[in-house]
């Protein structure tokens, strides 16, 4: 078990007022009073339609919420103390909040989360993102159901997405997992999940945490983590995902956050990547993950410049990390008008696999590498966009199919460079 | 018994219900008797009960326990006769164990002589005894108890040709309480018991007395009439009787039963039961505490009558489906332990025959707010024998010895009026008094000391209650107040060890005085008190300045 003393006494003492638990909702919250009342009136009405006789809480770890988002959460458990004639539940629904930090940082906070199951034993958790608007009491037992009653460890969510929307994943994580992980895990960097007491327990255990790793994403470690350990996998479909309103400058961080942690669980991971060939679906629950067509505006003249710009002006930076072929394609690319651009998928693949290798090699600082891919992927995200605007549902699948492919087919490339520095 | 020692008594009374049938057979037929119910008061002295509740004794055709009396007037040959009862009286009285016997008002047998003149025609001066109607269509809103047997509360008469209206089973019609004459005779029948001295009633199916169109039958204003009449005569002729009301309803509804103290003495608290046996499944005491919450305040002079099982199934008529689900589910997966809306099993069974846990269900009983009621044979933990039809199986005979019919007939086995409880867990052999007497931590023997820690203090019967709101939900603590006196109750509902932070800030500077060892625990200090309690662990503390 992971020592548990970064645990305030305060949390401990509430931890003992709760006991032993069958489920365990974490919420990460920072500021989240306007949206948060709604959510965890959802998890409840979850938590009671569908496991009314489970001893189940909800903690909340807060990183320095400032607007009371803590104190919406505490008052809306279900005990005697707080008698309510709207609410009929067998038994008492802790929710509970600690803070652990004054800024908020997603790893230590499902570090509190999966330190609070292990000491409460907790057989089935799940994560509830506090930007959950479409939140449905759905939601709950779509996640727990598996874990709770079929034996899964860890339960993935799958979501109706819009076309353009969570293009990271489509164009990067989900292919390279399933390539290299051989697990086709559709939401690897998961926002809302469940998971056993025993990976909990595990995860926490084995995790490095004091590496400073702790700050990103620990989600998609959790994945790798339950793939590697061979813990039995699935995925459930939650339906629509609202797209998160995201600015150009939040891309950097959120691939030191996803792609980062994936390069560096590479080396970890090697001797269980590097001989897994081909992938096999993960048992899906509820509808397979689908698409919404409706048109988006999205400024493709921007991405392209941004593309343009950063392989002229990262050119050095390029050259360190990217073979000569690759560096001169991409320049190639570059410098094709608007009509003509496009960075194709084998090309995509190949940078991609340069780039984790390059960061193995650690060519230059980690983070400078993480932040080069940025113009690229603006690049290859213009070429998604410009590719499936007028398609089919299906043929978007089909094209995030045939990329998939192109990283399975291109597996070897990345061995080896992985090799020849060994 | 001197009725005016202290009119009050059933408040601190602790009450044995017991039928005379199951106890002990003095004649050897094979049937208990009132002779050899006189032969065990020493055994109930001993135990420490103050009060004997006795089911029906009166003639009757026992095609419902006896609930359906043929005579009010006399006691059922099977049991003795009008005199073996007086003894029985005369003998508790002079121990000073008080004697409440039960009483049918809503209906009678079929086989009744008043209801066999009613039939016989529609000119019968006793016709009107009965609610007769030409059609089964009256007061449909109705609803029928005995789900599991009846499809009507009307049952055609061929006789008279037309047909009555009953309640319970179709061979027990109800009385006509719109009938002066019913209610003139009824009061007779008490005034004939309480004459010969008995101490108080159980009034059985009290809210059914009267039916009115366009309403479900129950707890109707006209019933309340009928009982402040019958109140009013028993304060002028018999001061210091008492009225236990048998009345299956949720708390605001049991209220008007109580009037200003103008009606029963004392209700059963039927909700809060279920809740206690659910607050330990769940280890929670959410389910205690909120139908507490929500049980409205009595008379000074009025008391809610506490039990964890009787006669009868474990009632589930007072929650929600959600709650019968669950209950039936953790208490009675096996479907023939299920009657009506409930559940057929003695506690030992109903408890797994967990030692802790029945120790902690009855340190609840005698703990809360209210007079306690001991179901026979609970004391010594028997089983129950649900292969027997009805609620029999919770009516087996009192298991004396390890011996012959394990000591309650001389008779032949195949003679009992039911057999003997002899699997290997609940069987005579292993559960009987006399082993338990010998055995120092018997069941029996922590049954007389929980009894008598129980009687050291009048805090428990005429106390007030506050609940202690513990963050911990495992925790059912509560203060019990009289006077100058403060009694701290702390129970465990958790199969785990627990801590738990009590706020007494009020009770700074007291010492804690553990009351079944009187051993000192520390003194209340700024800090929340912390306690830790073993699985199923109560604690009673006296709280007293030093």
């Amino acid at each position: 078990m992971e020592d548990g003393n970064f645990l305030t006494d305060d949390f401990l003492r509430q931890l003992i007022d709760v006991g032993e638990a069958d489920i365990l909702v974490g919420l990460p919250t920072h500021n989240n009073a306007e949206s948060i009342g709604p959510i965890v009136r959802t998890i409840r009405d979850g938590i009671l339609r569908s496991f009314p006789r489970e001893r189940a809480v909800i903690i909340n770890a807060d990183g320095g919420s400032r607007d009371g988002t803590r104190e919406l959460i505490t008052g809306l458990s279900i005990s005697d103390m707080h008698p309510s004639s709207s609410v009929h539940a067998l038994r008492t629904l802790h929710a509970i909040s600690t803070k652990y930090a004054n800024t908020p940082q997603s790893g230590i906070a499902l570090r509190t989360i999966l330190a609070a199951a292990d000491l409460l034993r907790a057989k089935a958790c799940i994560v509830i993102s506090p930007e959950s608007g479409n939140i449905s009491p759905d939601w709950i037992s779509s996640l727990i159901r598996p874990i709770y009653f079929e034996g899964f460890d860890l339960v993935s969510p799958t979501y109706r997405r819009h076309k353009f929307d969570g293009l990271l994943a489509t164009n990067l994580l989900y292919p390279m997992v399933r390539a290299l992980y051989g697990a086709r895990i559709r939401e690897a960097y998961m926002s809302e999940f469940g998971f056993s007491g025993r990976l909990g327990s595990q995860f926490l255990g084995q995790n490095q945490w004091n590496d400073g790793s702790v700050e990103n994403g620990t989600e998609l470690r959790m994945t790798l983590a339950a793939v590697t350990g061979k813990y039995r996998i699935c995925q459930t479909f939650l339906g629509n995902k609202d797209p998160v309103e995201r600015r150009a400058a939040n891309l950097v961080p959120a691939l030191r956050q996803s792609v980062g942690v994936l390069f560096s669980a590479l080396e970890t991971d090697y001797d269980k990547w590097s001989t897994i060939s081909g992938s096999a679906d993960v048992p899906t629950n509820g509808n397979a993950p689908d698409l919404l067509l409706d048109p988006l505006r999205v400024n493709r003249k921007r991405l392209r410049e941004m593309f343009v710009s950063g392989v002229s002006q990262l050119e050095s930076v390029f050259q360190a990390i990217l073979s000569p072929s690759t560096l001169a394609e991409l320049k190639g690319i570059a410098s094709l008008g608007e009509e003509r651009f496009r960075y194709p998928a084998e090309l995509w693949v190949r940078t991609v696999y340069e780039f984790a290798a390059a960061y193995r090699k650690s060519v230059i600082n980690r983070d400078h590498i993480i932040q080069a891919l940025a113009p690229l992927f603006r690049g290859r995200v213009y070429t998604f966009i410009v590719e499936n605007r007028s398609g089919s549902a299906n043929d978007i699948a089909n094209n995030i199919e045939g990329l998939c492919l192109e990283f399975e087919r291109l597996k070897p490339y990345l061995v080896e460079m992985w090799k020849s520095k060994e | 018994m001197n009725s005016n020692q202290d009119a009050l008594w059933y408040k601190d009374a602790i009450i044995y219900q017991v039928h005379v049938r199951t106890f002990h057979d003095s004649n050897g037929d094979g049937i208990g008797d009132f002779p050899g119910l006189e032969q065990k008061l020493d055994y109930l002295q001993e135990l420490g009960v103050s009060a004997i509740w006795l089911m029906p004794f009166f003639p009757s055709p026992l095609r419902d326990d006896g609930y359906d009396i043929s005579d009010y007037d006399t006691v059922h040959p099977s049991y003795g006769t009008l005199e073996d009862f007086r003894k029985v009286l005369d003998s508790a009285h002079q121990r000073g164990i008080r004697v409440i016997i039960e009483m049918v008002l809503n209906h009678t047998s079929d086989q009744h002589l008043w209801f066999q003149e009613s039939r016989s025609s529609q000119s019968n001066p006793r016709r009107d005894w009965y609610v007769w109607s030409d059609t089964d269509i009256r007061y449909k809103d109705a609803r029928i108890i005995f789900i599991d047997t009846e499809t009507s509360n009307w049952a055609w008469d061929p006789t008279s040709k037309s047909f009555y209206w009953h309640r319970f089973f179709s061979h027990q019609p109800d009385l006509n309480y719109d009938n002066p004459a019913v209610r003139e005779h009824m009061w007779d029948v008490m005034r004939f018991w309480l004459e010969m001295g008995v101490d108080g009633f159980r009034l059985d199916a009290i809210p059914y007395l009267v039916e009115r169109e366009a309403t479900n039958c129950e707890n109707l204003p006209e019933t309340h009439i009928i009982i402040k009449d019958l109140r009013r005569r028993l304060d002028q002729h018999f001061p210091g009787r008492m009225l236990l009301a048998e009345a299956n309803q949720w708390p605001a509804d049991l209220r008007p039963y109580f009037g200003d103290a103008d009606e029963f003495h004392m209700a059963f608290h039927f909700p809060l039961m279920p809740r206690m046996f659910m607050g330990l499944k769940l280890e929670d005491r959410k389910p205690i505490t909120e139908i507490l919450q929500q049980t409205p305040e009595i008379p000074p002079s009025c008391q809610w009558s506490l039990f964890l099982r009787n006669h009868d199934e474990l009632t589930l008529e007072m929650v929600t489906d959600m709650e019968r689900d669950y209950m039936y589910d953790m208490y009675a997966q096996n479907k023939t332990m299920r009657l009506n809306l409930g559940i057929r099993r003695r506690l030992a069974p109903l408890l797994n025959n967990d030692r802790r846990r029945i120790e902690l269900m009855n340190a609840m009983l005698m703990s809360l707010p209210g007079t306690p009621i001991i179901y026979y044979g609970d004391e010594i933990g028997m089983g129950d024998n649900i292969s027997l039809g009805d609620r029999n199986g919770v009516r087996t005979p009192m298991q004396w010895t390890g011996g012959w019919n394990a000591g309650f007939s001389t008779a032949e086995p195949e003679r009992l009026y039911a057999p003997i409880i002899h699997d290997p867990v609940y069987g005579y052999p292993a559960v009987n008094v006399v082993s338990q007497r010998e055995s120092e931590h018997s069941l029996f023997h922590w049954m007389r000391r929980l009894i008598a820690v129980r009687k050291s203090s009048a805090v428990f019967g005429r106390g007030s209650m506050e609940f202690l709101y513990p963050a911990n939900h495992r925790i059912l603590a509560y203060l019990r107040r009289l006077g100058s006196e403060t009694i701290l109750i702390v129970n465990n509902l958790s199969s785990a060890a627990q801590a738990v932070e009590l706020d007494l800030e009020r009770y700074k500077g007291n010492v804690l005085i553990e009351m079944f060892g009187n051993n000192l625990f520390p003194r209340v200090r700024d800090l929340p008190y912390l306690l830790t309690l073993g699985p199923y662990q109560a604690y009673w503390f006296r709280l007293r300045r030093v």
